[in-house]
């Protein structure tokens, strides 16, 4: 007997029939459980994207750099001119020292808005 | 009875019952290739599956561009390898180390030569293997082998020669 008449009979099983009906049974069972599976991996990874590209995001938009903060202030950034500013400044120590209260010279500074500029600059910092 | 591509053209029109009647006309074929394929009627099973589920899908973009029978035997050649692969560290950590018991009776004896047989074969050239499973898992003219591969008919031959003496080599060793 040659090669491959052995190498055949070595593989030739029995083959048992199959019940067709059963097989399709499990056949779209089983696709649809896939179909599942894939569905929920794409889901996960695209909501996995979205969480990474919003931490991402979030992320960018901090710093330690106070002078950012200062510079998206709401209020706006108003300068006086080193005349004015000076002035204030005297009218200042003239209030502190004529009024009893000097919550009152704070009160009139926050009134006109008065703000060193190198403290504002600076996120209040200093 | 309608013909394999009118039924894949109900398929792809909408008609899941035309699948399910491709499917029934060539499980058999399928599962019995598969069968020799493992000597395992689970594990041709889930073979079998796991190539019609491919189908499913596949089908759906089929350009009826080579014969239906043709693309269901490359599905399963390439299974085959699939499987092989998947097979060989196991085959070599399980197989290649067990000894030939020193009695076996005549079942054991075609069970265990078998599975020499394949985990030989896993181990030949893709080209010669895919020839191989072929021409002994489906009985195979050479003629549709080379339909299949997209090689020559000589070409299908020369392969299958090259991989019966290493198969009769490795077997004989």
């Amino acid at each position: 007997m040659n090669f491959e008449q052995q190498i055949k009979e070595m593989t030739n099983s029995n083959i048992n029939s199959i019940n067709e009906n059963i097989f399709l049974e499990k056949l779209h069972s089983e696709r649809k459980r896939r179909d599942l599976k894939t569905n929920r991996i794409l889901n996960g990874l695209s909501a996995g994207i979205l969480v990474l590209f919003l931490s991402w995001s979030s992320f960018s938009q901090l710093t330690d750099d106070p002078t950012v903060y200062a510079s998206i202030d709401l209020q706006p950034l108003e300068l006086m001119d080193l005349e004015t500013e000076s002035y204030v400044y005297e009218l200042t120590d003239y209030l502190l020292e004529t009024s009893d209260d000097m919550w009152e010279t704070l009160a009139f500074l926050d009134e006109i808005n008065f703000e060193i500029f190198d403290t504002k600059n600076n996120g209040g910092l200093e | 009875m309608k013909s394999d591509k009118e039924l894949i053209k109900d398929f792809q029109g909408g008609n899941e019952d035309a699948f399910n009647i491709l499917v029934k006309r060539h499980l058999p074929d399928t599962y019995g290739f598969f069968i020799k394929f493992t000597s395992d009627t689970v594990e041709a099973e889930d073979l079998a599956q796991d190539v019609f589920i491919k189908m499913y899908k596949a089908l759906k973009k089929f350009r009826f561009e080579s014969e239906f029978k043709t693309y269901l035997f490359r599905a399963n050649i390439n299974m085959s390898n699939t499987y092989l692969r998947r097979n060989k560290w196991r085959n070599l950590l399980h197989l290649d180390q067990i000894s030939e018991p020193a009695y076996l009776d005549t079942s054991q004896e075609d069970e265990w030569r078998r599975k020499e047989l394949w985990n030989a074969i896993s181990k030949l050239p893709s080209k010669q293997r895919k020839v191989v499973t072929m021409r002994i898992g489906q009985d195979m003219a050479f003629k549709e082998i080379a339909l299949v591969m997209g090689i020559s008919e000589n070409a299908a031959k020369v392969s299958y020669h090259h991989a019966k003496s290493t198969l009769k080599d490795m077997v004989d060793s």
